[in-house]
């Protein structure tokens, strides 16, 4: 039982954090509330769901896709509602990204209808036991993908140039420039990164729970923010750890505690960091923002 | 007061609008001081839930329970408004959205209030819209004269530069705090005249999007001047009957008029784009807010194009 | 130097530390300024004059050490307190106010003066005389006017603070913490940025504050001013005090002159 709820917790915390990723890498180098990025999870979700379901498309196929299209996702809100958005005002692309989280989820629920809709079985269901865990092969497949990402991603950032620019970035704008980072390109390549991993979350949380719909993006979004600021705020490596953190803490409350409890422990947790430990767990990659 | 004169839809509208406008000016308050609250729908449903406990569980009368539900969001505020003074930006955002969502999961799982079920059949207030109108000229009256006082000017000094503020001796712990917590007594009027209006509520009531919507009317209608609220509440609530009313407009024009190529085909197409669909008077909602941002960040109305208007600013100008 | 008989310890620090992580910002600085004096603090760039203004006022809290204003140890947590208490300052990297007239900003440092109760400022904007200006506010506008004439700034009084050159918003900070009514007053490079025909009103600026019976502890680059207007000088170097006494004997000290080294200050 007690393994059954760390594979589930572990299954949730893998989504949280793979959204997580994104928020933390955009507010790292725009020091920007990113609101919009839990729709783009719902939107990474549908696309997985209609390449699957018209497109004829296997499983991989429909990852690849979503996370395309949410790469473009991410390119369209840099032009649409980052770039032509005073920057003096820290107000102003926050309720920009605002306006684009309305006009996604209603785009999406003028489209594609306000319902619940069933995600196809992508990959066949088998069992498997291993001394005391029985799991079956979507949930292999969901953490597999998950945690491979996620080993990408990490080394992406630490060892490439572009992940070197990144993290510059994110460390201050005007330096970065100055050592001859091009800062608009990489804020560009940071949205199609964190929008990309976004979309494949959806696709997997699409999977996991056999139903997605239109309103899926806001309390993604949600929990999305708690783990960035349990992570510490810009730390990509945090928002994995905390990520699969907050999956156990949620499923282990709600089967021993109870359901409603559950956002009740996240949010309560999410205040006593604010309080305690405003840097994370793991500290912040960037200094107090105002 | 006004039975004769407004039709039952147009004074719910009014009604609604005038409690945004309160819950507007609710965050305008602390946000005056430098604060920005993602959680006011939290502390409009503390004023909700008290009043309409006291309404219906214990026989009060509703001008009392109002009463104690803004004080108790108030007290609540306050509570939050001491942590609140030790964070800034994303954190204050964080934390204000943390505690409206606790808010919301004790309603969701406190059967006293009807839990999942919502809380049912709160006492109807046949007087919602007097009451709103007093609140909103009590507030209108509050905030001139905070503009024009030394106490007002401090509060613009925070939040132009705390440290700067603090350091010429201004209690910007006291009034931060003071700022909050009327903010979110505001905001516990606004939820009381909600709940004894709508008659029913649940913990998705007041939700995290209620939160951005009051934020979003105060950075529209302009955030460095008192009027800024009130006219965001007013615009943004009236684009979607304005929509509504060109198509009905449009439905006056004679079918023989538009009945041939090509005007009937622009005539479709308008009459499909005004349709009053939520949907898509929430993507044109959308639109509105990115466009706003790109060409007037500082929202419709600032201080200095009031200044340059020459609207009534009754500061005296020292001769 | 005025009759020493009259003069008397004004600020007293004792053992003044304070360390961002294992750099010393101050270490240990014993000091003595006398009541009525223009005392000059002057080191090179990082010697820690920055730092001992911010643990004065309160924006950072010392390490260890002891401030005693007027006979009163100072150990009040927020700077407000220690304002009330009659310390007020001025910034080296200007920090106005941008969005406030000239006005307004003067006003701003009246308040805690006028109000010092949040809750009788609260009463004094919304219930006393509702519909008319307050008596406070009309004193504090009286006494704001009269300020920016005395430093010369009456003319600009409606215009936005950010939209002052250079060396008016410098006045204009000086305004300000006069506003609060300080009998101590820390001006952190105030001659910064300044043209010599500024400068040299600032100089009599100066001196007509000390003369209205203000103590001032002056951190200042331009040599010339300092061994004007001061009547005492100390030296810091690497947080830590390298000389002390009249600007004749700092001239000529040796110790000085070699921390000066590399610096391009003439002494």
């Amino acid at each position: 039982m007690l393994y059954q709820q760390l594979i589930n917790g572990l299954m949730l915390g893998a989504s949280y954090a793979l959204i997580a990723i994104g928020y933390t890498l955009i507010f790292g180098v725009l020091k920007l509330l990113y609101f919009a990025h839990g729709e783009v999870f719902m939107i990474g979700a549908f696309a997985g769901l209609y390449l699957v379901l018209y497109g004829g498309a296997n499983i991989y196929v429909a990852l690849l896709g979503a996370m395309i299209i949410c790469a473009l996702l991410g390119v369209i809100a840099v032009y649409v509602s980052v770039r032509p958005v005073a920057k003096d005002r820290p107000l102003a692309p926050l309720i920009s990204t605002i306006g684009l989280t309305i006009i996604l989820q209603n785009l999406a629920v003028y489209l594609l209808g306000g319902q619940q809709v069933a995600f196809p079985e992508a990959i066949k269901q088998e069992l498997y036991h291993i001394g005391p865990i029985t799991i079956s092969s979507v949930q292999i497949f969901i953490l597999g993908i998950a945690i491979s990402l996620m080993v990408v991603l990490w080394f992406f950032i630490e060892h490439t140039k572009m992940g070197r620019a990144i993290r510059a970035t994110a460390e201050n704008h005007e330096t970065a420039a100055l050592l001859g980072v091009d800062v608009n390109r990489v804020v560009l390549v940071t949205f199609m990164i964190g929008s990309g991993i976004a979309g494949v979350a959806g696709v997997l949380d699409g999977i996991k729970n056999s139903g997605i719909s239109p309103f899926m993006g806001l309390s993604a979004a949600v929990k999305g923010l708690i783990v960035m600021l349990l992570g510490g705020l810009g730390n990509v490596p945090g928002a994995m750890i905390a990520g699969l953190l907050l999956g156990l803490i949620e499923i282990l409350s709600a089967a021993y505690i109870g359901t409603t409890e559950r956002d009740f422990f996240s949010f309560a947790i999410l205040i006593l960091i604010l309080l305690y430990r405003p840097t994370g767990l793991f500290g912040a990659r960037t200094p107090e923002e105002r | 007061m006004f039975d004769g004169l407004l039709d039952g839809y147009t004074r719910s509208l009014l009604i609604f609008a005038g409690i945004h406008m309160i819950a507007a000016y609710s965050f305008y308050l602390p946000y005056k001081t430098g604060q920005v609250s993602l959680g006011q729908a939290g502390f409009m449903a503390i004023g909700a839930y008290a009043s309409a406990i006291l309404t219906q569980k214990f026989g009060i009368p509703f001008a009392a329970a109002l009463i104690v539900g803004g004080i108790a969001a108030g007290i609540i505020g306050i509570a939050i408004g001491f942590p609140a003074l030790r964070i800034k930006g994303i954190y204050l955002l964080l934390l204000t959205l943390g505690f409206s969502e606790i808010v919301s999961v004790v309603a969701l799982s406190w059967e006293y209030v009807g839990g999942a079920q919502g809380f049912r059949q709160i006492s109807f207030n046949p007087f919602t819209l007097e009451y709103v109108i007093v609140i909103i000229a009590v507030l209108l009256f509050f905030f001139a004269r905070l503009e024009r006082s030394s106490l007002g000017r401090a509060m613009d000094s925070i939040h132009q530069d705390e440290t700067a503020a603090e350091v010429m001796g201004i209690d910007v712990v006291r009034i931060k705090l003071l700022a909050f917590g009327l903010g979110a007594g505001i905001a516990g009027l606004a939820g009381a005249l909600y709940a004894h209006h709508a008659t029913f509520m649940d913990s998705t009531t007041f939700n995290i999007m209620l939160s951005v919507e009051i934020l979003v009317f105060v950075v529209v209608g302009g955030g460095s001047t008192y009027w800024g609220p009130a006219f965001g509440a007013v615009v943004l609530n009236a684009i979607p009957e304005f929509l509504r009313a060109l198509r009905e407009w449009l439905e006056l024009i004679p079918v023989a008029w538009t009945n041939f190529y090509p005007v009937n085909r622009v005539y479709d197409f308008l009459h499909g784009f005004l349709d009053f669909e939520n949907a898509k008077r929430l993507i044109a909602y959308g639109v509105i807010l990115i466009l706003m941002m790109i060409f007037r960040p500082d929202g419709l109305l600032t201080r200095d194009s009031l200044r340059r208007l020459r609207l009534p600013r009754w500061k005296s100008r020292h001769a | 130097m005025r009759d020493p008989a009259a003069s008397h310890v004004c600020l007293s620090i004792e053992g003044l530390t304070k360390r961002f992580g294992g750099f010393y910002a101050l270490n240990q600085l014993n000091m003595d300024v006398q009541q009525g004096h223009i005392h000059a603090l002057i080191g090179p760039n990082g010697a820690g004059k920055t730092t001992f203004f911010n643990l004065l006022t309160g924006v950072l809290p010392a390490d260890t050490g002891k401030i005693v204003f007027d006979g009163q140890i100072v150990d009040d947590a927020r700077p407000s307190r220690r304002t009330l208490k009659g310390i007020a300052r001025t910034f080296q990297n200007i920090r106005l106010f941008p969005h406030l007239t000239v006005m307004e900003t003067v006003m701003i440092g009246e308040h805690c003066r006028a109000h010092p109760s949040v809750w009788k400022a609260l009463g004094d904007a919304v219930l006393k005389r509702p519909f008319q200006e307050s008596v406070a506010e009309r004193e504090m506008q009286t006494n704001a006017i009269e300020l920016l004439e005395y430093l010369g700034l009456a003319g600009k009084r409606d215009e936005k603070a950010s939209d002052l050159p250079y060396g008016e918003q410098r006045k204009l900070e000086l305004a300000r913490a006069l506003a609060t009514k300080p009998r101590l007053l820390l001006l952190d490079e105030p001659a910064a940025g300044m043209n010599p025909r500024e400068t040299s009103e600032l100089d009599r600026i100066i001196t007509r504050v000390r003369d209205r019976g203000i103590t001032i502890i002056l951190v200042e680059h331009d040599m010339k001013l300092v061994m004007g207007i001061s009547d005492n000088v100390t030296v810091l170097n690497f947080g830590t005090k390298i000389a002390e006494g009249s600007p004749r004997q700092i001239q000529d000290d040796p110790v000085v002159i070699e921390a000066y080294l590399g610096e391009d200050v003439q002494l």
